[in-house]
């Protein structure tokens, strides 16, 4: 055997013998994120490398924003976290600093990011379920009680609602003696990705764009250690997008409000500190490290190229890190503290500044204190027990990830150029193309982990053989719902009306001129002003925002093109339609202000590739809406998509409105987030069928079918 | 489907919504029981219509067709009437399914009692209507809708199309999108008795503006009989009321010149032809002897043994 001189062709030779005369090139292979990957990499694949040979905090930033990083001070680990009233929060809060927490984050519900009361009768079965209920100062001050806010550093993932919150926690502080200047943490303030993929937004595109700018303005101007925005791709990442489109996406969301600061004149330094990114981690370990670097790499490069600030630290992408909440599985959900380990393991090894850890039953409810306290200590085994935070940037030099890192930047750079060509991210969206691309990715994604060329323990491969029981935190609605309420009552009898009216009053006149709109919220919220009030006050001026796009079919029938139980469910509805007169016809709701709909989209696309004739409901609905709905069009079933927990009140009551508009015959099935003990509860209450969150589309429409066919006809006689 | 087709049509008649519901299902069946069933509740509702106004909206995709309609149909039940929609959404060719989305985009309007909105598959050809849309609105209009609105992608081409069922055609463009060339090559513009240019706000106004202005005056040459262009913003609200006494007076000038009467006259020859066609189909393809003498065709017909069309004539009653 002859000896060659490049590496490759000797490696190529020693491995073709191994693979018994095969080519080493089937080998190559597909990453989770979608890029091509060889089984080797070499000094070779260096080559040519532009951003190598740069040190720890020195520009382009691709080994770490700090010179010392980990080995200089861990990363912050930050828990989000909100259970339902202000008291309990703020307990966990307390317990969760006593255990080690760094920095503290809270999760809102729904109700609040859209910008409701806690009283309002249209939200109540939202109230309190993914997150902490917050309508008042009142609410805040209970929240962060005995939590010094001048030491302790707080993000708030608020966006829709982002004036009245960030108002009331700055009130808060006030009244615990701490100054603006003084605060440290960081406001989401993300508007745009918003639009793209959770929905929950309040305002139309362009007053949103402008309340994100007053609010970059304000606390770059007052708050010094406070990050203005934090742009996220994680939510991206969440609705299915690929790495390079999270990464793509997520810088030129960043670059589109630095746009927008610089345009009404702040200083680009002023604003590019006090701005922070925030990504999600998943599975595919070594292309979320090299996202992670090849977005310190490009935004330190557009920003340079585009903005020319003076200040390096303006070219910096600091950033905080989730786990992903897809890769956590409803079946045998302990199998969720290992995906979460290595997940984190990526982030550190990425080198992120804070990070939070999922908790294993978060594919089923809010976290218990148990599995709470596993998250946490992931992270605190990290940092004391491995030995990884000694050394800086471990992977740096690695053939592989340096090689990655390069091609995720290129991508990303692809995908940048695309938005510009369209005239920047508002634009883009407002033509849907981000949309169109992530929905895209979440079909195949789906259709992929169906058809088992993506393998996931425990849903489509190596199911345990029963299901173990988890302990899940139960939530009652109807208690929070009454404090909630109680509180709001005590607060509108005590403040002085006049002096209320007066602050909305000015809101309502600074949303049709120019002021900054948080100033103004700000004394709104000090004169006990509600989130709801002042919500409604700006609503007045820019409007309420309400939009559904479609979605994408055909993605199943293309991979299931071989499939012989795909085109035997193909072909039951087509004898459906012989039998009946017309095709089974579904209709998919959101109920509530639950706006993550990438289930539901997926689900409609895919019955719609079976044969179905689907309907796709309005996001925001009330059950009486979406019973209206599916009487005028006459389904036979009805498929409610839920993800934030309020199906125990809101089913219910759909089958309850169904009865009363007249289509008693019409079946109700519930998709999506449901605990197991609720689905009997569900059952009992008028609900035919309960899919979990690991059900394929053939499970889904089989079951649908034999459903349909014993009961096929939608109105009652 | 249990049936009693003189108590479906009470129900209808009396504005029950579940009936309404079932009467539309009911006449889109493909079911040769359900067929006659649909063809008498119709005879009993057909005397109880003539009266509404028939608006037909169309348009490329992106347009906005939905969300105006959402908007324009908002305005007319503040001005006293109640809407019914038909949104009309094309079929998959693949397996037959639809995704039907745009009451998604409705969401206001739907929520009122004084409107009723139903979503139907197209069944064939993007841009056709559904094979039913005709019966689907003589329910509507029976049923006490005084403005039923048929909306659909494109005016249809060989099927059934918009300006076969509706008095006042608006075509709704948007500007920059090069609409206004594609919808004259497309033939779109020819059947438009209104035009407008969409999404009218923000940094779109001027633009949409323009576009109005310039279309305007090209139709001084080529529709002398002065179609108008408007812009409009669903968003805003900005020249809906406009738009929606434009429609009005537009209906009133077809009444008085006697075109709607000849357009109408028209329309049912036109339906008569298309029943005749559905018929002539429907009564063949149900016969199990033909579907027999298919079959046994259709082996020759595979190997290539014997032309399609050839078979086709010998499975035809000479």
């Amino acid at each position: 055997m002859s000896t060659s001189d490049d590496p490759r062709e000797r490696w190529r030779q020693l491995a073709r013998a191994e693979l018994s005369g095969a080519d080493p090139d089937t080998l190559v292979h597909c990453l989770p994120s979608g890029i091509e990957a060889r089984p080797l990499y070499t000094a070779e694949d260096l080559a040519g490398l532009e951003h190598l040979g740069s040190v720890p905090g020195e520009y382009p930033y691709v080994r770490g924003v700090r010179a010392t990083m980990y080995a200089g001070r861990p990363w912050t680990l930050r828990q989000y976290a909100g259970f339902s009233t202000p008291e309990d929060t703020n307990a966990f809060f307390r317990r969760a600093l006593a255990a080690g927490q760094r920095g503290l984050s809270v999760a809102f519900d729904l109700p609040t990011h859209r910008g409701y009361d806690a009283d309002d009768p249209a939200v109540r079965g939202d109230v309190g379920k993914a997150g902490v209920a917050v309508s008042s100062v009142e609410d805040m001050t209970i929240v962060f009680d005995g939590i010094p806010l001048g030491e302790v550093s707080v993000s708030m993932t608020m966006n829709g609602a982002v004036l009245p919150v960030l108002a009331a926690f700055i009130v808060t502080a006030e009244e615990q003696g701490v100054s603006r200047a003084q605060l440290s943490g960081t406001i989401q303030n993300d508007i745009l990705k918003e639009f793209m993929v959770r929905n929950t937004y309040i305002y139309p595109p362009a007053p949103s764009m402008r309340i994100v700018a007053d609010v970059m303005e304000f606390v770059s101007r007052h708050m010094p250690r406070f990050n203005s925005i934090s742009i996220s791709g994680y939510h991206m990442q969440e609705a299915g997008a690929s790495a390079e489109l999270e990464l793509g996406y997520t810088l030129a969301d960043g670059l589109e409000y630095l746009e927008a600061a610089v345009a009404r004149g702040l200083d680009v330094d002023a604003v590019a500190r006090s701005m922070s990114f925030f990504f999600g981690i998943g599975m595919d370990f070594f292309g979320e490290i090299a996202k992670l670097r090849a977005a310190r790499l490009l935004w330190a490069t557009l920003v340079r190229e585009r903005f020319a600030p003076r200040d390096p630290r303006s070219l910096l992408l600091r950033t905080h890190c989730q786990t992903s909440g897809v890769s956590l599985t409803a079946q045998d959900p302990l199998n969720n503290v290992v995906r979460t380990t290595l997940e984190a393991l990526a982030a550190v090894l990425g080198g992120t500044q804070s990070l939070h850890t999922n908790a294993y039953d978060e594919a089923l409810a809010l976290p218990s204190d148990r599995s709470a306290r596993i998250a946490r200590n992931t992270q605190l085994i990290l940092q004391h027990e491995t030995g990884i935070v000694g050394v800086v940037d471990p992977l740096g030099g690695s053939y592989f990830v340096e090689r990655l890192t390069h091609e995720l930047a290129t991508r990303a750079r692809a995908v940048i150029a695309e938005v510009d060509a369209l005239g920047g991210m508002t634009r883009a969206i407002e033509r849907r193309v981000p949309q169109r691309r992530i929905e895209r990715a979440a079909a195949e994604r789906q259709a992929r982990i169906e058809r088992g060329t993506d393998i996931v323990v425990g849903v489509n491969a190596f199911r345990a053989p029963e299901e173990p029981e988890v302990e899940l935190r139960v939530i009652d609605t109807a208690s929070v719902v009454r404090t909630q309420t109680e509180r709001l009552a005590v607060l509108r009898a005590r403040r002085d009306p006049a002096r209320v009216a007066a602050a909305l009053e000015a809101l309502v006149r600074g949303a049709e001129g120019s002021e900054n709109l948080l100033e103004l919220a700000i004394e709104a919220m000090r004169a006990r002003a509600t989130v709801g009030e002042v919500s409604a006050a700006l609503a007045r001026v820019f409007g309420r925002h309400e939009e559904r796009a479609m979605t994408t079919t055909g993605v199943f029938t293309e991979h299931y093109r071989d499939d012989p139980e795909f085109a035997a469910l193909v072909e039951r509805t087509a004898r459906f339609v012989e039998e009946h007169g017309r095709r089974p016809r579904i209709l998919i709701a959101k109920l509530g202000q639950d706006g993550h709909d990438r289930g539901a989209k997926v689900i409609a696309g895919g019955l719609a590739d079976v044969g179905f004739d689907v309907e796709l409901g309005p996001l925001f609905m009330s059950p009486l809406d979406v019973a209206k709905h599916a009487l005028e069009s006459d389904v036979h079933c009805v498929g409610v998509s839920t993800q934030a927990g309020a199906h125990l009140t809101l089913v219910p009551e759909l089958v309850e409105a169904l009865d009363r508009v007249g289509a008693r015959g019409v079946r109700v099935v519930v998709g999506g987030i449901v605990p197991e003990r609720d689905r009997a509860v569900l059952r009992e209450r008028g609900v035919a069928a309960v899919f979990g969150p690991g059900s394929s589309i053939v499970e889904i429409a089989r079951m649908l079918l034999d459903l349909l066919e014993a009961t096929p006809e939608g109105l009652a006689p | 489907m249990r049936l009693d087709p003189s108590a479906l049509a009470e129900g209808v008649r009396s504005g029950n919504r579940a009936a309404l519901a079932r009467a539309i299902t009911l006449v889109e069946s493909r079911l040769a029981a359900h067929v006659e069933a649909a063809e008498r509740v119709l005879e009993l509702l057909f005397p109880h219509t003539g009266r509404a106004l028939r608006l037909g909206i169309t348009g490329p995709p992106g347009a906005g067709k939905s969300t105006l309609v959402d908007a324009l149909g908002l305005h007319a039940i503040e001005q006293g009437h109640r809407v019914g929609v038909l949104a009309i959404d094309p079929t998959s060719e693949r397996t037959g399914g639809s995704l039907l989305g745009d009451r998604t985009r409705m969401g206001r309007l739907a929520a009122r009692d004084e409107a009723f909105v139903r979503p139907s598959p197209s069944g064939g050809v993007a841009g056709g209507l559904g094979p039913r849309t005709r019966e689907a609105m003589i329910v509507l209009e029976a049923g006490g809708y005084d403005v039923i609105v048929v909306e659909s992608v494109g005016v249809g081409q060989g099927e059934i199309a918009i300006t076969d069922v509706v008095d006042v055609v608006l075509v709704l463009l948007l500007s920059g999108a090069g609409d206004a060339l594609q919808g004259m090559k497309r033939g779109l513009l020819e059947h438009a008795d209104l035009v407008a240019f969409t999404k009218a706000d923000g940094a779109r106004r001027a633009e949409a503006q323009a576009a109005r202005d310039e279309l305007a005056s090209l139709f001084t040459w080529l529709r002398p009989d002065g179609t108008p262009v408007l812009t409009v913003s669903a968003l805003s609200g900005d020249g809906v009321p406009e738009l929606w006494s434009e429609l009005g007076r537009r209906k009133e000038a077809l009444t008085r010149s006697g075109a709607l009467d000849e357009r109408r006259r028209r329309q049912r020859r036109a339906w008569l032809s298309d029943a005749l066609e559905q018929q002539l189909l429907a009564r063949y393809l149900s016969d199990p002897d033909l579907a027999r003498r298919k079959q046994e065709l259709e082996a020759e017909v595979e190997r290539g043994a014997l032309l399609p069309p050839v078979a086709a004539r010998r499975l035809l009653p000479s």
